[in-house]
């Protein structure tokens, strides 16, 4: 199958920050993949080389096998930016009417509104008056006008309340059943879980992991007991637990890394171990990047 | 196409919209326009001639600071709050975007001239020969472009209020060093000799001519499109300069 979007060896840097590190992926036509990330990432930096809005100081991007500036490739992609702007002095209506004449083949006002949940008060609006979300809606249908192959949004649903949401959500998946593809971005595992059927991590501006939810979320969410013992209690047996992952030793503590911290701390008192000064860390998503990234370097060395 | 069209009419919309343009393009030289004609007596020998003079002042000065103001902070606003960037992702060619741009704010100055016309035949019934009202207002209509290239200018500014304040000293004193607000012969020689080489003056001189029965002069002509070629070079300059990131 061709690619929908690939993207090789692609590095940019600002002055002496490096924002995105030599990441390679490609998309495939109807996947829908979610860049997950904490702040500073990269996140907004690969999209907007993606979209042709900042030019990769080094690899290239091609999305349907042209450069992202092409015309043909602008009629074909949906784009929703991190913040969402919109021309001032113009009523919501009139803009995304406006903005559907640019594409060859729009959606309706009506699927417009009805997709995206923008009431008609809300068109009526000038877009300086909208509310935030309201905002955020209207930049939704204006990605969707041109009724795309290809949506890329980048943090949508930032700043919008649960009904709205869901509403979006919904969307997406009516948008992948009809065949688009959607890469979307977003800081939140569980949003990138429930949406996306690909996830790219990225981290420090490198692509730190790239595959299903699942896959991904085990080697994210880490959760791990730690504590002192006294050096001649050995746990080397305890690697045979299936809730338990690793065990290692560093200096007087011991690191278990377990999928049920529960369990583990049972076993750590049935076996009378005596340890003490026990702590339950259960998996923040920032330190579980820090870990993992650690952890891919360490593999490099 | 009816892309243009659309464009054109949205981009005309908002001007109309923008509360900044209706006070300072239409509000401020009409009003301007009957203080000095009705309230102060100018001492004017020829009442009536003074009259048609200073309603062609204010309708440079109107078309003038819409030229350079509207255009250039409507420019910057649209870079700093994005609206600029979606338009790149968008299949809208840029020249198709610059040119509705353009179009619209031809329109506007049209628009604005009928208007203070208009009040000036209101006022003091104004009357000219018809082909001096359409010259008149072809004069100011094409000798706006060295300010439209001015607004391109400042459309390439950072900050919107850097923008807004730059701007308005500059439109302040093109309009007071040009003779716009008092005759040019009121001013100090000193004034008076850097005001001849101003655009501002040279706009307003040539309408001053043409209601004379003169023509505009070609010196007029020539420091009206210099500066054009000169602010044109420079906006484009500092364009290249800013996309080289
Ligand atoms: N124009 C720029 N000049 C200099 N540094 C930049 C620029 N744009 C981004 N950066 C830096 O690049 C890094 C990545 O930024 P980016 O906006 O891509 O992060 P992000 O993942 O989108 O974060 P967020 O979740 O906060 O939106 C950041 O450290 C940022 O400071
Ligand atoms: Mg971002």
């Amino acid at each position: 199958m061709s690619d929908m979007l690939c993207v090789q060896d692609v590095t940019k840097r600002f002055k002496d920050k490096t924002a995105v590190d030599q990441v390679s992926f490609s998309v495939q036509k109807g996947e829908i993949a979610a860049i997950l990330g904490p702040n500073g990432a990269g996140k907004s930096t690969i999209i907007s080389m993606i979209l042709g809005l900042l030019q990769p100081t080094a690899g290239t991007v091609q999305i349907f096998q042209q450069p992202p500036q092409n015309r043909k490739v602008r009629e074909k992609t949906g784009v929703m930016l991190q913040d969402v702007n919109l021309m001032p002095g113009t009523k919501a209506r009139e803009l995304l009417n406006l903005v559907r004449h640019y594409y060859p083949a729009p959606l309706s006002m009506k699927t417009l509104s009805d997709l995206t949940g923008l009431s008609s008060k809300d068109l009526q609006t000038r877009t300086e008056k909208l509310s935030g979300g309201q905002k955020r809606r209207l930049g939704f249908a204006l990605a969707l006008s041109g009724d795309p192959e290809l949506l890329i949004l980048d943090e949508p649903s930032a700043g919008i309340d649960v009904t709205s949401r869901k509403r979006f959500w919904e969307t997406i998946g009516y948008m992948a059943e009809q065949g688009k593809t959607v890469m979307f971005s977003t800081h939140y595992l569980q949003e990138a879980e429930e949406a996306a059927e690909r996830i790219l991590l990225f981290h420090h501006g490198k692509l730190a992991a790239d595959g299903p939810p699942e896959a991904i979320k085990k080697r994210v969410v880490k959760q791990a007991v730690t504590f002192r013992v006294r050096a001649d209690v050995s746990f080397s047996h305890w690697e045979g637990f299936s809730f338990i992952q690793s065990v290692r030793r560093r200096q007087d503590r011991i690191y278990i890394e377990t999928s049920d911290t529960d369990r583990t701390l049972e076993l750590l008192f049935e076996e009378e171990t005596g340890a003490y000064d026990i702590q339950v860390e259960n998996g923040k998503l920032e330190a579980a990047f820090e870990q993992l990234t650690s952890a891919e370097r360490g593999a490099v060395l | 196409m009816i892309m243009v069209r659309l464009q054109c009419k949205a981009e005309i919309l908002k001007i109309l919209r923008n509360p900044y343009f209706v006070f300072w393009s239409l509000v401020m030289p009409i009003v301007f326009y009957f203080i000095f004609t009705r309230i102060v007596n100018a001492n004017a020998p020829d009442e009536k001639l003074w009259q048609a003079h200073y309603l062609m002042s204010m309708t440079t000065f109107s078309v003038m600071g819409s030229a350079m103001m509207t255009l250039g902070l409507r420019m910057v606003q649209e870079r700093t709050q994005g609206w600029s960037t979606f338009m790149k992702v968008t299949p809208l060619p840029d020249s198709i975007y610059f040119l509705a741009q353009m179009t619209a704010q031809t329109m506007i100055h049209l628009f604005s001239i009928i208007v203070i016309f208009i009040a000036g035949m209101l006022i003091n019934g104004v009357s000219l020969a018809p082909q001096e009202w359409i010259m008149c207002g072809f004069w100011i209509l094409l000798g706006s472009a060295p300010f439209l290239a001015i607004g391109t200018l400042v459309g390439a500014m950072q900050k919107v209020e850097t923008a807004a304040g730059v701007t308005n000293i500059l439109y302040l004193l093109l309009a007071l060093a040009g003779g716009l607000w008092m005759p040019l012969e009121m001013l100090p020689d000193m004034m008076q000799a850097v005001g001849k080489w101003l655009p501002s003056y040279s706009l307003g001189n040539g309408a001053w001519e043409i209601i004379r029965g003169n023509f505009p002069e070609g010196k007029n002509v020539v420091i009206l499109l210099t500066y054009f070629v000169l602010f044109m070079l420079l906006s484009k300059y500092v364009r290249r300069k800013q996309e080289a990131v």
